[in-house]
Order: structure tokens, then sequence, then C-alpha cells
């Protein structure tokens, strides 16, 4: 069954010009998508739209089976409950600890006891490897330890849908390695993910299906053995061709 | 130089020039944390409110920024009592020390409002935060920090601008000392004492303030 569907989204900056241009994208529950493509082809905006952070310009988007109204606060609020998104930029509160960070929502938000989501804030940072920087701030973090803390925030909002703009882009490989095993349970767990990476290798083992993107538009979707291997569009296999060499 | 000190004469008005620095105290004290409370509305109005009450706070701000105090405060104590206001000369230098320092500190505040980071507003937006949630965990803890730095020298600057006071014959700091350096002609050992005075004053607001702030940013934003 279709978790999220995109029909025909267009999406535009207020200071600037088209960026999504008619994207249609299906993906069902559990699934694991990603997306890939050249710098600047709206991957990451994208995402945005589905947290309701840019309404469409045009185009629908649907959430199980209902019209996400973006002009509706509660609709809104009650749609965004159920994702989390991981920012490229990690997004983290600067005043706020790595533990703060991560059970700021559920405590104050979704009023949780504190002591139990102290709990899973603490297995969650503890599961990215950062055990010993529970009370760091994000300006004492490197940034793939801040990447990671993104990731703890939000996994302990336990979505139905994750989000993941480029999660390993600051990561050491040793860490990559960590936060693919994470990501690769995530998805053992039946959790929909939508994942954009350069990370060809971790895309193509953990995705069902890879989209390729282009100048705000899907160029090509298929399972990860049909992009890498026989891209069928030229616009594919260019771009698969000059990832895949370096 | 013919001029013999006498610091003896002017030791002798120590206790009359503390009673003084303790009337520039709370002037300033009051009038300012006064003003600041004053401008935190004001930030809020002129961010979130209509347009005509946007404008109305910019006119406030630009007259007070741009017009000398002294000038402010000669329309306050030479003005209102054409129009039946009748206040205390320590009142009228209170009420413009409080439009004074909310005019400045309206913009300062604004500032660093604005400079909250939008990708902070932006996960608070995605996590479900309420507008009154984002206000709470987000910008104040932002503006606060970003803020405490420049208010605190704002403080010290406003101590030492409300000299004006002695023109008006507020018995603070500087007009004790007026009175009685003309009354005993040991004008220079008494403006001295003045001085340093001033200068223990404000450096002890400075490391109050420094102190206050070390220990209240510690915390930054608490959730647990
Ligand atoms: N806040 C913004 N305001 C205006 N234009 C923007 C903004 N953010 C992105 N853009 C533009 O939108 C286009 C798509 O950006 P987007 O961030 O979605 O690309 P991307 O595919 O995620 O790229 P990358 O791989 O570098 O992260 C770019 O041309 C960019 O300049
Ligand atoms: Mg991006």
């Amino acid at each position: 069954m279709a978790q999220i569907e995109l029909r025909g989204v267009s999406a535009r900056y207020p200071s600037g010009g088209q960026v999504l241009d008619g994207v249609s994208l299906v993906v069902d529950k559990g699934e694991v998508v990603s997306i890939i493509g050249p710098s600047g082809s709206g991957k990451s905006t994208l995402l945005r739209v589905l947290v309701g952070l840019l309404p469409p310009s045009a185009g629908e988007v649907w959430l199980d089976g209902s019209r996400l109204d973006y002009a509706d606060r509660k609709a809104l609020t009650a749609a965004r409950a159920r994702l989390a998104i991981v920012f490229q930029q990690f997004n983290l509160f600067q005043n706020m600890t790595a533990l703060d960070n991560v059970t700021v929502t559920p405590v104050k938000i979704r009023r949780e006891p504190k002591a139990s989501a102290r709990a899973r804030g603490e297995a969650l940072l503890r599961r990215v490897g950062l055990g010993d920087k529970l009370g760091a701030y994000p300006d004492e973090l490197s940034g793939g330890q801040q990447q990671r803390v993104a990731l703890a925030r939000a996994l302990a909002l336990g979505p139905e849908i994750l989000l993941l703009d480029e999660v390993t882009s600051a990561l050491d490989p040793e860490m990559v390695n960590e936060v693919l095993d994470a990501i690769r349970d995530l998805a053992n767990e039946g959790i929909t993910m939508l994942i954009v990476s350069h990370e060809m290798a971790f895309v193509r083992e953990v995705s069902d299906r890879v989209v390729m993107m282009a100048d705000g538009a899907v160029v090509e979707t298929g399972p990860p053995g049909q992009i890498f291997d026989a891209p069928r569009t030229e616009r594919c296999r260019e771009f698969v061709s000059k990832i895949l060499r370096h | 130089m013919d001029y013999t000190f006498q610091w003896g004469v002017a030791l002798r008005y120590l206790p009359d020039l503390l009673q003084g620095a303790w009337v520039t105290f709370h002037l300033t004290f009051i009038g300012f944390w006064t003003g600041l409370v004053v401008a935190v509305f004001l930030a809020v109005g002129q961010l979130y409110g209509s347009v005509r009450l946007r404008r109305a706070i910019s006119a406030y701000v630009v007259f007070f920024t741009n017009t000398p105090s002294l000038v402010t405060a000669f329309f306050i104590f030479y003005g209102l009592p054409e129009i039946g206001i009748l206040w205390s000369p320590y009142v009228c230098v209170l009420v413009n020390l409080v439009l004074n320092a909310g005019a400045f500190l309206t913009d300062v505040i604004r500032g660093g409002v604005a400079s909250v980071r939008v990708a902070e507003m932006e996960a608070a937006e995605t996590l479900g935060f309420s507008m009154l949630q984002k206000i709470r965990y987000v910008i104040v803890p932002h503006v606060a920090k970003v803020l405490y730095a420049p208010i605190s020298n704002l403080y010290i600057v406003f101590i030492l601008g409300s000299a004006l006071a002695a023109i008006f014959g507020v018995e603070e700091l500087t007009g004790t000392a007026f009175n009685i350096a003309s009354e005993t002609f040991r004008t220079i050992e008494i403006y001295s004492l003045a001085a340093a005075i001033y200068v223990v004053m404000t450096v002890v607001a400075s490391v109050v303030l420094a102190l206050v702030g070390r220990l209240a940013f510690r915390v930054r934003a608490r959730v647990l």
C-alpha cells in the first residue's frame, strides 16, 4: 500500500525559480527508497516538501491515502508526528545538549514521562556511539557526531516514516558502517525510509528502489540493479558512470 | 601648577558622595531594567504586531535613539508641567531613562531575534513545536545568550549617562559632587573621588553581570 505518494509535485522557493518540476513518486509502507542525483537537483527540496516546510506550488502529496492539506496547521502537525527528518545540515538546537536535543520533543512537546524519555534518549545516543557525549552541546561536537545526534533525535520520535538527507556525508568510514547498520536495522523493523545519499555502495545495498533526479524532475526509477548496472536513460547512465568511477 | 591638593576635605564628604552613588545606582537599576521589560514587549510587537503597531514602535525607537537623552529629558522636565503633569526631578529623569533604554534595547533585542538560526526554527517546526514552544525553547535561549553581553555593556553606558540627572537637580553622584565642589572649591579632588566611585560601580556591575551570565547560561535550555 502506498504510504507516501507525490502526484506531479512542483515547488519553488520564494526567492528563486522552480526547483521541483512535476515530481511523481510512490513509496510503499516499509519500503526503503533512495534518491540520488547531482547537487542542486532538488533532493533536499523534495524532503522539505514532505515535512511541510515548503508547500508545493502544484501537485499533491498523499500520506496513507489522505491528501496533505498544507493550509491546515492541525492536519500538518498530525502528519508530521508520523514523520521524522534528519536534515543535511543536522539543524540541532545549539542551546541544548545532545541528550536534550533528543528528549526535547518527547518531553516538552509530546508530554511523555521524563524518566522513560531520558532512558530512551540515552539508549539511542549510545546506539549511535555517543554514550559519552550526552551532555555535550552541538558546538562541542564534530560534524559526524552532530549528524548522529540528529539521527538519534529523529529515532526518538518513533516515526513511521524516516527521511534522511545525506546522513553519512560527515561521517568517517568506520562510523558510516555503524550508522548504516542502524539504518539497516530500521529498515528491517519495517520503517518506511526515503534516503538521499551519495554513498552508492550503501544505496545499492539498503534500497528496495532507487530514484534518480535531475533538474527537479525524476529521471528514472527502478531497483538498484537497474539503476546502477543497466540504467535505461542516458541521463542516468551518465550520472551513475561518473559517480561509480571514483 | 600652584594647585595644592587637599584630599582631607574631599574625604570628609565621602559619605555624601556615597549617598549620591546609591541614588545613581537605584535610578539606573530601576530605569534600565524597566526599560528592558518595556523593550521585550516592544520588540515582540515590532516582530509580530500589526503594521500600525510596528510603525508606531519604529517611530518611538527612531526618535529616542537619534535624540540626545539630555534633550528628551528637557522635554519631560519642562514640557510635562505645561500640560499639568508635575513630577519630581527624580521621576522625570527616571522616566527619561526608561524611555531611552527601552528604545535602544528594542533595537538590540530585535537584532537578536533576527539572528535566530533558520535551521533551528525549521527543526522545531517539523518536530511539532507551537509558536510559544519555539519562543520558549529556541528563541529565548538564543536571544538571551547572544544579547547578554551587549545588554550588559549598555547598562554600564546608562550608569555613566545618568550623570545628566545632575542638571535637573537630582542629587545622584554627579549632582552631589557638583554641590560639594561649589561649596568647598576642592573641585579636582571631589570630582576625582566621584570618578573613582563611578569606576568602582561600573566594575562591580560588570563583574556581577558576568558572574550571573556565566551561571545562567551554563545551563542554557534545560529539558530534563
Ligand atoms: N532556501 C532556498 N532558497 C532559494 N533557493 C534554494 C533554497 N534552497 C535550495 N535552493 C535551490 O534549489 C535547488 C535545489 O536545491 P536542493 O537543496 O534541493 O538540492 P539537492 O539536490 O539537495 O543538492 P545537494 O546534493 O547539493 O544537497 C538549488 O538550485 C538551490 O540553489
Ligand atoms: Mg541536499
